[in-house]
């Protein structure tokens, strides 16, 4: 084989390794098996016309390039609505993907940043959910309050919810079809699949305890725990970088957010 | 006569409605695919005479059998109406056996195939050929001893005998070493040079040369036993000169021949055989001639069965020794190729594929084909083809890689000829053969023409790039990252899906103590990336990216898309972290 005037590439410091190369097929090459079996359908006056048949030939699917999610798309489009909403914003250390970049930020904040845990005992730092409205909170309860109130958001709508609560509360919501899981209402967030807490209920409960860190996690009363802004609490698989929530989650009650819409979710994307 | 002047499919067997015809079809198909698998594709024809129909008797044939053998082995006058009746019961697969197993009952046809009356000798041979179409090794070992005589009448002056006993032999020579053997031995195949040459004038002897030399071309030990002696004969230029179609008599000699190169230029030997005489430059004319018409609307029926042995040969043909054999009729060939591919993938999309086979044939070592694809620009025409599956956008990519391989002229006109976002979308679709091609590809791309890889970055590129490196083919992450570090360009932070802004971020003093921000599921919970997929690519994030989140040790505030109303917060307050940059 030749080698091209750009010598050079593909070279034995990259990974690149194609060269022109011409192809000898064999007669029983399976690349020709088509045209084999039209030439013996002619031979045994099996022959269509054109105009009878519908046509053959196929387009490839899109698929998703993240190792574990093998959904399949017919369009670039699709393919793209899918990665935006469902792998675009996650958080690493608890893999949860949230619909927003915005969303993401405030999960991560409320959830895997020691300041905002120390600055929350002393300031209002759960900030409301509406982009523009701009008020804080104390607490992610008067946060879910004053969702409810000011911005009209239903009361059973899907708002953060604690690790504790979160099992209890989960029968109840696990049943919902969640059918919108890749179009999530509000803040609904989705997680990605393999991941589901119900059935690791002990997981659960050790990370719940694990205290990692650089900070103090306070362990407290009241409100401090958890924050219950964006996200439900981290899945039961291990969270990546050994980077594991340093709270205690004894919380108030709040709803979870987009519990129900995981488990559509996750059912979607088993499904082949 | 099945003559193919208008190609069989019209007549539907009677009996049958279409839809019973469609279906008998497909699963016919089915049983022809699982034979071929198992390389037992066989194939029979019947030749039927003016006064008959295919439909086969009735199965009480058996006794019928035995006692016209008794009424012939009997002298007596009336041999022409028994025979005419065997020759109908011998249709029913049962009948042959019975007649098979009757003793001297393959004797007296032979007696009365190589006797002094020619009616009886053709009626005879008749009985023959219903024998051959059996599938039976018994029955076609039965009729071994008539051969001697067909081959005999090839150099005959009836061209009816001769067409018939060419259908017989090539019915015969399938499916059994023995009996093969037997006909090589017996000098089948200079019969065969001899019988085409003089009845050079009689279309349908040379159809039928042609499909009994195709059957003897496609055993498996062809290329040792057969082949060398096909070469030997000198039948290749006689099949050469068939190749062009007449108009009056329609393809069928012309695809029977072009299938019998197809199977010689199959093996090596006749490969270099044929390269040398001349065989490459016919079969790609007529390949020129055949795509010409195509682009201009004219695609006759069965034009594929001549289309499809012809590729394979060129392919074949191309696919070793000497690069540049094609000489200056590869630039005729090009857009030839490119028309066939696009006229037939709706019908037969692997015909399309079997294009692009030459295709990369053609461009794999030679810089001058290369630079007529781009000049002739025919590269947005196989852009256009690479949606399509089923080997089409694979192959297709090699030949955009072996354009690409050649110089950085040759990049750049591949980005202007739009392939940039041609790759942008191979590299989503679900064949992983499609994302590692278009990753190579695109590196040769991007390495000879940094335009290109601007614009790569421009639609998003890189997040996609990021995207397969979460793949789960090692190979293919290997292949995004190193693109990725090493040859694009760091997306301009100005470029938000959904943001105006141009502002750009000051880096995290404390981005240590922070948790990367957003890496895709799948991630192993190690912080160290070991090869196996995807960890927080950290080390995009310091080259490329700002950071996606800072601490509250530096009292970021809460991100808010310009243009929002203003927060609480400090009123510099950053755009909203680009999402394409995730």
């Amino acid at each position: 084989m030749s080698v091209s005037n750009m010598g050079g590439f593909g070279g034995k410091d990259t990974p690149f390794r194609f060269t022109p190369q011409r192809i000898h097929l064999g007669k029983d090459h399976e690349l020709f098996e088509d045209g084999d079996i039209h030439r013996h359908m002619y031979l045994q006056n099996l022959s269509s016309s054109e105009t009878d048949e519908q046509p053959k030939h196929s387009v490839s699917e899109f698929g998703c390039h993240i190792s574990g999610c093998c959904q399949r798309f017919r369009s670039v489009e699709e393919y793209e609505h899918h990665y935006n909403s469902l792998h675009r914003h996650v958080c690493s250390a608890c893999r949860r993907s949230f619909p927003s970049a915005r969303l993401l930020d405030v999960h991560i904040e409320e959830w895997h940043d020691a300041m905002f845990d120390i600055l929350s005992q002393s300031q209002d730092m759960y900030q409301c959910l509406v982009e523009g409205c701009g008020l804080k909170f104390r607490t992610s309860k008067q946060r879910k309050d004053h969702l409810i109130q000011i911005h009209k958001y239903p009361p059973d709508f899907r708002f953060d919810k604690t690790k504790r609560e979160h099992r209890k509360e989960q029968k109840p919501q696990t049943r919902q079809p969640a059918g919108g899981a890749e179009v999530m209402e509000g803040v609904c967030e989705a997680v990605l699949p393999a991941a589901d807490p119900e059935q690791h209920p002990e997981e659960e409960e050790e990370e719940e305890d694990m205290e990692t860190v650089e900070l103090q996690a306070p362990s407290g009363s009241g409100e401090q725990g958890p924050p219950s802004g964006g996200t439900p609490q981290p899945d039961a698989e291990t969270v990546g970088d050994g980077q594991r929530p340093r709270y205690s989650y004894r919380v108030p009650a709040t709803v979870c957010f987009g519990k129900g819409s995981v488990r559509g979710f996750r059912g979607r994307g088993r499904r082949k | 006569m099945w003559r193919l002047s208008s190609v069989r499919h019209k007549a539907v067997p009677q009996g049958r409605s279409l839809e019973e015809f469609k279906l008998m079809r497909r699963e016919h198909e089915k049983v022809l695919r699982s034979a071929r698998k198992d390389n037992l594709l066989v194939s029979k024809r019947l030749l039927l005479c003016e006064d008959e129909d295919e439909t086969p008797m009735d199965a009480a044939s058996g006794d019928q059998v035995v006692h016209l053998v008794q009424k012939l082995q009997q002298s007596g006058q009336e041999k022409e109406t028994h025979l005419k009746a065997l020759s109908g019961s011998l249709r029913n697969p049962s009948a042959q056996t019975v007649f098979i197993k009757h003793e001297n009952s393959m004797h007296l046809l032979v007696g009365l195939l190589s006797g002094s009356q020619a009616q009886w000798r053709l009626l005879a041979l008749q009985c023959l050929h219903e024998l051959s179409q059996s599938h039976q090794p018994n029955v076609t070992l039965a009729c071994v001893p008539a051969t001697p005589y067909l081959l005999t009448y090839l150099s005959g002056q009836s061209t009816k005998l001769t067409e018939l006993c060419l259908y017989t032999l090539g019915n015969l020579c399938p499916g059994s070493d023995v009996v093969r053997d037997k006909l090589l031995a017996q000098g089948i195949i200079p019969a065969l040079k001899n019988c085409m040459e003089s009845q050079r004038s009689s279309l349908a002897v040379v159809e039928a040369v042609g499909f009994t030399l195709s059957q003897l071309l496609q055993a498996k030990d062809a290329a040792e036993k057969i082949t060398p002696a096909v070469l030997a004969s000198g039948l290749p230029s006689l099949l050469r000169s068939v190749l062009s179609p007449d108009p009056q008599f329609g393809l069928a000699p012309a695809i029977e021949c072009a299938w019998c190169l197809h199977y010689l230029t199959c093996s090596t030997v006749g490969s270099s055989a044929l390269r040398a005489d001349g065989t490459l430059s016919r079969c790609s004319s007529l390949l020129v001639a055949l795509g010409g018409a195509v682009s201009k609307g004219t695609k006759e029926e069965g034009m594929e069965l001549l289309v499809w042995p012809l590729l394979r040969s060129v392919g074949n043909l191309l696919s070793s020794g000497p690069p540049g054999a094609m000489g200056s009729q590869g630039g005729d060939l090009l857009p030839a190729l490119c028309a066939l591919a696009r006229a037939f993938l709706p019908s037969h999309p692997a015909l399309a594929r079997e294009s692009a086979w030459v295709l990369n044939n053609l461009t794999a070592d030679s810089s001058e084909l290369c630079t007529a694809l781009l000049d002739l620009n025919l590269v947005p025409e196989l852009i256009q083809l690479l949606p399509f599956s089923q080997g089409i956008n694979t192959m297709l990519l090699r030949v955009l890689g072996n354009v690409a391989h050649q110089t950085k002229r040759s990049c750049s006109q591949l980005a202007r000829a739009g392939l940039v976002p041609a790759l942008c979308a191979t590299l989503r679709m679900s064949e992983p053969d499609v994302v590692a091609l278009s990753l190579e590809v695109l590196f040769m791309l991007v390495a000879g023409c940094p335009q290109a890889a601007e614009e790569f970055v421009g639609q998003n590129g890189v997040a996609l790039l990021e995207a397969v490196q979460y793949n789960g083919d090692g190979e293919i992450r290997q292949r995004a990252a190193h693109l990725l570090e090493h040859q694009l360009p760091a997306p301009p932070t100005t470029t938000y899906q959904h943001t105006s802004c141009s502002t750009t971020y000051p880096r995290s003093t404390s981005w240590s103590t922070t948790y990367p921000r957003s890496t895709p599921p799948g991630a192993p919970p190690t912080s160290t990336p070991p090869g196996a997929p995807p960890t927080p690519p950290a080390h995009l994030l310091e080259h490329h990216l700002p950071p996606q989140h800072t601490s509250w040790s530096t009292t970021y505030p809460p991100s808010t898309p310009p243009g929002a109303p203003p927060t609480s917060t400090p009123p510099v307050a950053p755009p909203t972290p680009p999402a394409h940059l995730l």
